[in-house]
């Protein structure tokens, strides 16, 4: 029965989106891979959902700001376990050109681990779509290998 | 009357508007500013890129064992600006324009371009000096070729060798 489950559930990953103090480059690309029916992702099962207890891939754009540092974290951790997380842009890895800057403490790998990413500045729809197909195989394979721990 | 007609029928004979990306190739325009690309046959190692490049993603140090300098562009931190392509005054760094750069959390560090581009020698003492490779004496050097291939210290000596016939040149000349 949990293996039926997660042979279904792999099909449909429920989305949510982090802005980390991004510049809204990413935020912009990511709602268009959504919204608008030339790069559409609902035809590959995805849904964007408004809320983290909902989702099961996490896309992150932005360097985490000291700013929002503490109210990302706890999204993210209200998030349920099997997640994976897609770094969209540049800046979650490195900082991008905002590296160093006074706003911008440790980068995002300190405090979440990066499963995908997604280098860009911003990406292009496409790179983000690809993205999300390569997070759906890393979450279809942490489902099975919970079912496994479960039975 | 029917304004919808007219659509339907637009939309019927147009088909899908979506890109049919993750099963078949996306459209890219051929200037697309994708991951840059290093020649390392071409690079002569004068760091503009490094000194112009907004997010800091070039590096370029010395090899452990001094024969040259290791060349590192993380393709994580490039913002694609195309700043260093511009700049590059020998035409080693390009922008092409691939965009498939989605990568696992574990390949974080492994994606970029690293070189190593050993140093020039001095044609007469054998010093070190800035690479020199064949693509770049044929348009740098073709004012002096003779120079081209010196080490500051040489190229000095030469210079003053040549200043102190230039006289007996142009008296030539004017004859």
């Amino acid at each position: 029965m949990l293996q039926l489950l997660c042979k279904l559930a792999s099909r449909s990953p429920w989305i949510y989106r982090i802005n980390a103090g991004s510049c809204n480059g990413c935020d912009v690309e990511m709602a268009t891979t959504a919204l608008i029916p030339r790069y559409d992702v609902e035809r590959l099962g995805c849904k964007y959902c408004g809320s983290p207890r909902h989702a099961d891939v996490v896309l992150i754009s932005g360097p985490l700001t000291l700013r929002v540092r503490d109210k990302v974290l706890r999204v993210y951790n209200e998030i349920p376990h099997p997640k994976v997380t897609v770094a969209v842009g540049v800046c979650p890895v490195s900082g991008g050109c905002f590296r160093d800057g006074y706003t911008v403490g440790a980068d995002i790998d300190h405090y979440i681990p990066l499963d995908v990413i997604v280098p860009g500045c911003p990406p292009r729809p496409q790179a983000i779509m690809e993205g999300i197909l390569k997070a759906v195989e890393v979450w279809r394979a942490r489902l099975e290998e919970s079912v496994c721990c479960h039975s | 009357m029917l304004p919808f007609l007219k659509i339907m029928l637009r939309n019927l004979v147009l088909g899908p508007s979506t890109d049919p990306f993750p099963f078949a190739p996306a459209k890219t325009h051929e200037n697309f500013r994708g991951c840059a690309v290093h020649d390392p046959e071409k690079c002569i190692l004068c760091g503009i890129c490094r000194h112009v490049c907004a997010a800091g993603a070039i590096q370029i140090r010395a090899s452990q064992d001094g024969s040259g300098m290791q060349y590192s562009l993380w393709h994580n931190s490039c913002v694609f600006c195309g700043m260093c392509a511009h700049y590059c005054p020998t035409g080693a760094l390009t922008m092409s324009n691939n965009w498939h750069l989605a990568h696992t959390g574990a390949e974080m560090f492994s994606n970029c371009i690293s070189n190593l581009i050993h140093f020039g020698e001095c044609a007469q003492c054998g010093a070190k000096i800035q690479p020199r490779p064949q693509a770049i004496i044929d348009t740098l050097g073709v004012r002096s070729p003779d120079r081209f291939l010196l080490c500051p210290k040489c190229k000095r000596q030469s210079i003053g060798r040549n200043v102190a016939q230039p006289r007996s040149i142009h008296r030539q000349e004017n004859l």
